[in-house]
């Protein structure tokens, strides 16, 4: 996997987790900056889901490994998407919790992709 | 006591999926999504290697599901189902998790509730009391619970 790639999902994910917990402390709705920061990062799984399949035939490990590898990189992209139409329906700051255990879900499958590609070493 | 910050409501119980809900739906979908796929995966590829294991993760993948959209339609119903689910969770966690410890044959490999749920930052063990704690505060209508 792209370790770049990694880095920036990573981040995008872990700066949707600090917005959303600063939006969420201070009691405030889903709005455009969250929904950019979203974006960025739905667009890093994109990428991240396109570069992983692509790159299928040379995960490291049995087929259980790259059944996991290419799962994940699947339902990543529905995450972000998933977690907004949920937070856009709550108007309390516990719509902001949703779009917090997406990003922190995104960077924890994020992670463990690039765990099973470094298998190979 | 007065309560004049909430949207005026009957008697009936508070939504589950309102406020903290929407939360609790999140991460059950969240694990739903998590032993479904990992289910499918120990059962296509390796069922053999621990049958027992495998089946009880698959019943696990399916009481999550159900939870899930227990929680999130929220009305009487559901309600119901959403307390059978999760105290099967409840239960399923506690016995998994020590027959995980005594019988460490039988868990050759992780799954969703064995070892407490520990391969999932022991949420699978927080969540079912989580869920039963809401679904009592609901039950009692829409005063409780205005953070």
């Amino acid at each position: 996997m792209l370790f770049p790639l990694t880095v920036v999902v990573f981040a995008a994910a872990l700066l949707l987790l600090a917005v959303s917990g600063w939006y969420a402390a201070r009691s405030r709705l889903l709005d455009d900056r969250l929904l950019l920061v979203a974006a960025v990062l739905e667009l890093g799984v994109l990428v991240q889901a396109v570069v992983a399949l692509a790159h299928l035939g040379s995960v490291p490990g049995d087929r259980a490994e790259t059944a996991t590898f290419a799962a994940y990189a699947i339902t990543l992209p529905f995450l972000p998407p998933a977690a907004i139409f949920l937070a856009l329906k709550e108007k309390t700051r516990w719509s902001m919790g949703v779009a917090a255990v997406a990003a922190f879900a995104v960077a924890v499958m994020t992670a463990r992709l690039q765990q099973i590609w470094n298998l190979g070493g | 006591m007065a309560d004049v910050t909430g949207t005026p409501r009957t008697d009936g119980p508070r939504s589950t999926r309102s406020g903290p809900g929407i939360v609790l739906v999140a991460v059950y979908g969240l694990l739903a999504l998590a032993a479904t796929g990992r289910s499918v995966l120990q059962i296509t590829e390796y069922f053999s290697r621990a049958p027992l294991a495998y089946v009880l993760s698959a019943v696990a993948a399916v009481i999550y599901v159900v939870a899930t959209v227990a929680l999130a339609r929220g009305d009487r119903t559901s309600r119901r189902v959403a307390l059978v689910a999760i105290s099967v969770e409840l239960a399923g966690v506690l016995v998994v998790g020590l027959a995980s410890y005594l019988a460490t044959d039988a868990f050759p490999d992780k799954t969703v509730w064995s070892h407490f749920g520990s391969g999932y930052g022991y949420v699978p063990l927080v969540l079912p009391v989580l869920g039963l704690l809401w679904l009592r505060r609901t039950a009692r209508g829409s005063a409780a619970g205005s953070a």
